[in-house]
């Protein structure tokens, strides 16, 4: 017996405490519960511990079950991913650039579709996206990669009225990701504050077929969408290490602030 | 929990079969809620570490070995998991000012939400190694047997366990209140 057993019941051994807990759980055998019998027959102290332990488990198993919340079942089975959904092989490479030399079909449609998707896309207060940042955004319209999910790093649940959903913060070899999801009542924006952290914006790999409008803007990148946003950002690490504090994460729904986030940056 | 059907699901979740994925979640998001709700003593907690459970549980079902009984695999994680925010969150609930206490007169005068919050109270200030045997046992409804292949622990440490929680809930639900 260790010295919390000895404080919580002095002159109690091993023995009678398991008969005493075996026969509440229904584990004794018929040579056990007559032991138990007669050891309680003798002592009042023992009945009086018997009776209070039936007590205490009828109210534990008393206790109700909790009715999930009704968003949990769609919200985990939104987010979860398989190893193999569909029976399309997937190549294991996870930057858009290394497809050229052998799926030029892909690359060319998906240069065309991406220009496509820039024309009427602005930022607000600084005019359209220039050609760079086109470039930068090429490859969002193609479907999404099943791409490893890395090392997590952090997590940040939101369950607001309005804002709802996660965002999950991981280390893929070179880069650091942001798998975004996300699902709102209105228009949502979400401004991700690379100022000082050594990162910038590598890509954007949607899961959805969703309208939603990407910005570059100094040091931050800025993720518009009406409804939901899934999608993963890629951000690689520059040659500058020196970290000024957190990752920082601003939510918006209808342009209100409605929530705020800090994510730790792993140092090289 | 049907050994050979979860099995099956498993492997056509490994297929990328989400169906299998939405019954798998179906089948076990009630009962990692609960065990996760009575560790960590309230919904929007419990709610996130059920998310972040399955999150886990079909990151690594390639992974999983199929020698261990899926469910136990499971609540493994979903304890570990709940664990993990309790030392996050450095805090547990306190009981409150009421001075009802289910030791007091007979049990149906008392308002069993009112025992039902006592009791949960109780159950909080428990450590963890203490709230996790009991949860196991009284609210996921494993036997001894179960709870050790989940804890990793030897039977007769997750019996010794749960004698001493019950034996400090029994105080502590005595304590509270006006006693005579």
């Amino acid at each position: 017996m260790n010295e919390q057993d000895q404080i919580n019941h002095p002159g109690i051994d091993q023995r009678v405490q398991y008969l005493l807990n075996g026969s509440i759980d229904g584990e004794l055998n018929e040579s056990e519960l007559d032991e138990l019998d007669g050891l309680l027959a003798g002592s009042d102290k023992l009945r009086k511990l018997s009776e209070e332990l039936v007590v205490v488990t009828g109210l534990l198993d008393g206790l109700p079950e909790i009715e999930p919340p009704q968003y949990l079942q769609e919200s985990i089975e939104r987010q979860v991913r398989l190893p193999a959904q569909d029976n399309r092989v997937e190549p294991k490479q996870g930057f858009f650039r290394h497809w050229l030399p052998t799926h030029w079909l892909q690359t060319g449609f998906a240069l065309a579709a991406g220009a496509v998707l820039t024309i009427g896309v602005y930022e607000m207060g600084s005019g359209p996206i220039t050609r760079e940042d086109a470039t930068n955004l090429v490859g969002t319209v193609a479907k999404s990669q099943a791409a490893d999910q890395g090392e997590l790093l952090d997590n940040i649940p939101i369950r607001s009225n309005t804002l709802n959903g996660r965002v999950e913060f991981r280390h893929l070899e070179d880069f650091l990701i942001l798998d975004v999801q996300l699902s709102s009542a209105g228009s949502s924006e979400i401004v991700v504050n690379l100022a000082g952290q050594g990162l910038e914006f590598e890509d954007i790999i949607r899961k959805k077929d969703h309208k939603d409008i990407v910005s570059v803007i100094d040091s931050s990148i800025k993720v518009t969408s009406n409804g939901d946003q899934n999608y993963i950002l890629k951000l690689r690490r520059t040659s500058v290490t020196q970290q000024a504090g957190p990752l920082e994460l601003e939510f918006f729904i209808d342009n209100t602030l409605v929530h705020e986030a800090e994510l730790s940056v792993p140092r090289l | 929990m049907h050994k050979d059907r979860d099995a099956a699901l498993v492997d056509d979740c490994k297929r990328g079969d989400r169906r299998a994925m939405s019954q798998l979640v179906s089948q076990y998001q009630r009962p990692v809620f609960n065990a996760a709700y009575r560790i960590l003593g309230n919904t929007e907690d419990a709610a996130d570490a059920t998310q972040t459970v399955f999150l886990k549980v079909f990151e690594h079902i390639a992974d999983y070995d199929q020698k261990f009984k899926f469910f136990s695999w499971v609540y493994r994680i979903a304890i570990n998991e709940s664990l993990n925010q309790v030392k996050k969150r450095h805090k547990q609930q306190p009981l409150d000012d009421s001075q009802v206490s289910p030791w007091q007169g007979p049990a149906e005068d008392l308002d069993s939400k009112q025992i039902c919050k006592r009791v949960q109270a109780a159950l909080m200030l428990l450590n963890e190694d203490y709230r996790t045997v009991v949860v196991l046992k009284h609210i996921s409804g494993c036997s001894y047997l179960q709870i050790s292949e989940i804890l990793q622990l030897p039977e007769k440490t997750v019996k010794s366990r749960l004698y001493s929680a019950r034996q400090q809930m029994k105080k502590t639900l005595q304590n509270d209140g006006s006693q005579d």
